[in-house]
């Protein structure tokens, strides 16, 4: 990547290596060093196209990644799968003609035949239909819980970030306490006593737990951010602090957010999967492959195609969702490659 | 599942340490011919709801431990189902109203106390007065003065003692009824009316957390939610003496698991074989699978204190929903035929004689799509328009014939959302639901009987405020005919009336009988002898283990 020369990042300074050191010492030091090294990057590119003007705008962060992304297979074959499955999660109908909910116990457990390609499960139900339609949530489910995590996370960890202080300290004490709860075991306890059985309990509780990660990121990201010469430029200018945020903050501190927040998808997916398994994220009649995963369980002796297919899927989207979030972090951080 | 994982990991650790110092203890005791009388065998079990009182007990698990750890005046043949004498020497009586039982010498609690007629007297006051809030206190309410210790209508009690029941020496009592009860003696080997010894008045508190009884094993340790151990009482004076060193009893909140570790040797007996195994059992196990009739009946109560479900018109709706449901394909498919659709109310085990009256239910235990559809608009339609069916998931593969049995009623009704099934963790905390009456729709109840009578299948299910009737179903009708056939001196005439009475049952379809459940074992190489009773429990006494 070509160098450009006229801003030179200002990383150092004591009150950023101590905020540095504070945040390693909380044990996520990987994301982290990516949030740093981000927020350099960012600047080169977002720093340039201020200084230079209209004609190096190709140059820019994001056209780079963008060119990038465009040449990388991992990044294709992921984008085509989750294409499909948003696909198929808006319009299941498009490719299994069934009714997931009619189950026919006169077939169960039988296998693959004519017009139900992936056989019959214990109750008789079709478990090609049900795998399709298993999508919608799982897809709902991860895109939502995301993007509620990554809202409200960077929001909180981005305005505490910006204004430092005693709300900053308070803010990662709170931060701490949510990190402190184990994911499955806070799922059986809240989930356990909700008895409404829409996705919304399920995405809340994933957002209450998820929030913490994306803040300690974009926290870090923006006091990066905040360090840089132009924004002491601007403050010294005597721009406002709404405007110091939205156009100059904010978009050298998205990077990071946006790439933790795609890797994690997957996770909510997988964690969806998780608390239905263990009966109490989504319940029937909903279809879920954390569901039919755990209906299917006991009979993996006599039909493990019921299992199987439920199960690829849910790792076919999770690997997707990963393998999405890793071409991108490369993308925008090539010096991490 | 994480949970049921540990636990399971927590019971094999306590469970090598027991049986390393069990068999220790055998050792030195020397083994006899055909297995090792010391020998500690493990078997699957789920908690009680209840602390083990004897007349608090109306549910399988505890019923288990009391079977072990008691014996009463009578006891049921673990062929037969007989009620054959126990402690009873003899039960005499002229007018099937007025009893004198004479208790047999020699026998004592396993704390060296002697039985006497005290035993059972004390035992039974204080299982039917209300202030000790018992479940089974319900059993003693023929005995005179039942109305005065346990008011039905909510007002104080006058007395504290049963005035029908009267000590006359160290080893009589007399017992007078308020009306005939002609087969009162046959019900009197079940748990609520075994005898007590005086710590159990005395230190409640201890005796709680170590029962002492008078059966052929005494208990050496509970922790809940993860095992109950039982070990033989060396000096047990019945006839029936354990044929082996005792049974740790382990906690499971999958069948599954228990079928596993069964499989893995980690556990010598599973009396629920999980219906998902059912196809492979043979392979499996071989000759160490069991599968005999037993006196169990599944059936789908309803929360009659529901306005919902207890309005008139309601009883079509149930009869649509019964009529909703196939049961033969479920009992093929699900369990691969170990049970039989039910179409009365009672049990094959009881005989034609007994009362078991094939096809009383008639035509509203048939499926029939068309019928259901019909019944269920004529009743006003499904109350929520949805029917929740709550069951508990840890036992008996009860997620797999509910979702059937959902699946059936959705495609009778042509409504993919008419039925879900609605599970509950533990089976404890599903009865403690149940009793709570925070049903809100069809729930399932498997009645296990307590002694082999039809009197036992529809009394304390459907008679008005009785102790098994969950869902608090009351009518005239049944009450009296249940009260005239008790009185019945004629067995013949006695099982007609109780056959009327199922009959009322029927055209209120106050439960949908669902099917006859066969008791179902299957045990380790290291066991011998192992049998299920007619009520489905292992016969643990008889149990060999080498």
């Amino acid at each position: 990547m070509p160098e450009p020369q006229p801003e030179e990042p200002h990383v150092s300074g004591g009150q950023r290596s101590a905020e540095d050191g504070a945040i390693a010492s909380t044990g996520l030091d990987g994301t982290m060093d990516l949030a740093t090294t981000e927020g350099e990057t960012l600047e080169k590119g977002l720093g340039n196209a201020d200084a230079g003007g209209p004609a190096d705008k190709a140059r820019s962060l994001w056209s780079d990644a963008w060119r990038d992304l465009r040449r990388n297979p991992v990044f294709i074959i992921s984008a085509l799968v989750i294409l499909f499955l948003v696909v198929i999660s808006l319009w299941p109908s498009l490719i299994a003609s069934g009714n997931p909910l009619t189950c026919d116990l006169a077939k169960a457990q039988q296998g693959s035949q004519p017009g139900h390609p992936f056989g019959f499960d214990g109750q008789g139900c079709d478990v090609y239909t049900r795998t399709v339609y298993g999508a919608r949530i799982s897809i709902s489910v991860g895109v939502c819980a995301t993007l509620g995590v990554a809202l409200l996370g960077s929001l909180l960890g981005g305005l505490a970030g910006f204004f430092g202080g005693i709300s900053d300290s308070f803010l990662s004490r709170i931060t701490d306490v949510f990190f402190a709860i184990p994911v499955v075991l806070g799922g059986l306890v809240l989930l356990s006593v909700v008895t409404s059985n829409s996705v919304w309990p399920v995405i809340g509780f994933m957002v209450l737990l998820g929030w913490p990660q994306i803040s300690r990121i974009a926290r870090g990201s923006v006091i990066t951010a905040k360090q840089n010469d132009y924004v002491q430029a601007a403050r010294a200018l005597g721009a406002s602090n709404s405007r110091m945020l939205l156009r100059h903050i904010t978009p050298n501190a998205v990077a990071p957010v946006i790439v933790v927040a795609t890797i994690a998808l997957g996770t909510y997916i997988a964690l969806e999967a998780t608390l239905s398994y263990l009966g109490v994220g989504l319940k029937p009649p909903s279809v879920s492959w954390g569901i039919d995963i755990s209906a299917a369980s006991p009979y993996i002796r006599n039909a493990p195609h019921a299992l199987l297919w439920p199960s690829g899927a849910l790792a076919i989207t999770v690997l997707a969702f990963i393998m999405l979030g890793d071409a991108v972090r490369d993308a925008l951080d090539p010096k991490l490659r | 599942m994480r949970g049921a994982t540990h636990a399971r990991w927590a019971a094999g650790a306590v469970a090598v340490a027991l049986a390393a110092t069990g068999c220790g203890g055998g050792d030195s005791g020397g083994s006899s011919g055909g297995g090792d009388s010391g020998a500690v065998l493990s078997s699957s079990w789920g908690d009680p709801q209840n602390p083990l009182e004897p007349a608090n007990t109306n549910e399988v698990q505890g019923g288990k431990v009391l079977d072990m750890i008691f014996r009463g005046l009578k006891r049921y043949n673990a062929k037969t189902g007989a009620a054959e004498d126990m402690l009873a020497e003899k039960i005499e009586t002229t007018d099937s109203q007025n009893f004198t039982i004479t208790v047999k010498d020699g026998w004592t609690f396993s704390n060296g106390e002697k039985v006497t007629a005290k035993s059972f007297v004390d035992a039974w006051n204080y299982g039917a007065s209300l202030k000790n809030n018992q479940k089974n206190a319900y059993f003693f309410e023929y005995i005179q003065g039942y109305d005065k210790v346990h008011p039905s209508d909510g007002s104080k009690q006058t007395a504290d003692t049963l005035s029908g029941l009267k000590v006359v020496d160290d080893r009589t009592f007399t017992v007078a009824l308020t009306q005939k009860f002609s087969t009162f003696p046959d019900t009197l080997g079940y748990n609520a009316y075994v005898p007590l010894p005086q710590s159990f008045f005395t230190d409640h508190k201890a005796w709680l957390a170590k029962p002492v009884g008078n059966g052929p094993y005494a208990v050496d340790s509970y922790t809940k939610g993860s095992q109950l151990s039982v070990r033989k009482w060396d000096g047990y004076p019945g006839e029936d003496k354990a044929q082996n060193g005792g049974v740790d009893l382990k906690v499971y909140t999958d069948n599954n698991t228990a079928y596993t570790d069964l499989l893995a040797g980690n556990l010598d007996l599973v009396d629920d074989v999980p219906a998902a195994q059912l196809k492979n059992v043979q392979a499996d196990l071989g000759d160490r699978y069991i599968n005999t009739p037993a006196g169990i009946i599944q059936t789908l109560s309803f929360p009659f204190y529901d306005k919902a479900w207890n309005k008139p018109g309601s009883e079509k709706v149930r009869e649509g929903l019964s009529r909703a449901i196939d049961r033969d394909q479920i009992t093929d498919t699900i369990f691969q035929k170990t049970r039989t659709p039910a179409t009365d109310w009672t049990s094959p085990v009881l005989g034609e004689d007994g009362g078991y009256k094939e096809g009383l239910c008639g035509d509203a235990c048939e499926y029939d799509a068309d019928a259901a559809k019909k019944l269920v608009k004529e009743g006003g339609g499904l109350p929520g328009g949805q029917v929740k069916i709550t069951y508990n998931a840890d036992t008996g593969s009860h997620k797999q014939w509910v979702d059937a049995v959902c699946n059936s009623i959705n495609n009778a009704l042509d409504n993919d959302q008419a039925c879900v099934g609605n599970p509950v963790g533990t089976f404890a905390d599903y009865r403690n639901q149940i009793t709570e009456r925070k049903m809100s729709g069809p729930f399932r109840a498997g009645w296990q009987m307590d002694y082999p009578l039809i009197q036992n299948f529809l009394q304390p299910l459907y008679y008005t405020n009785a102790s098994s009737n969950d869902g608090k179903w009351s009518n005239a009708d049944f009450d009296k005919l249940v009260n005239e056939a008790n009185a019945e001196e004629d067995t013949a005439k006695a099982v007609q009336k109780f056959q009327q009475a199922e009959e009322v049952v029927r055209d209120n379809m106050a439960a949908i009988p669902l099917w006859y459940q066969n008791g179902s074992a299957g045990y380790s190489q290291r066991l011998s002898n192992v049998s299920l009773n007619p009520f489905s429990v292992p016969v643990y006494d008889q149990i060999k283990v080498s």
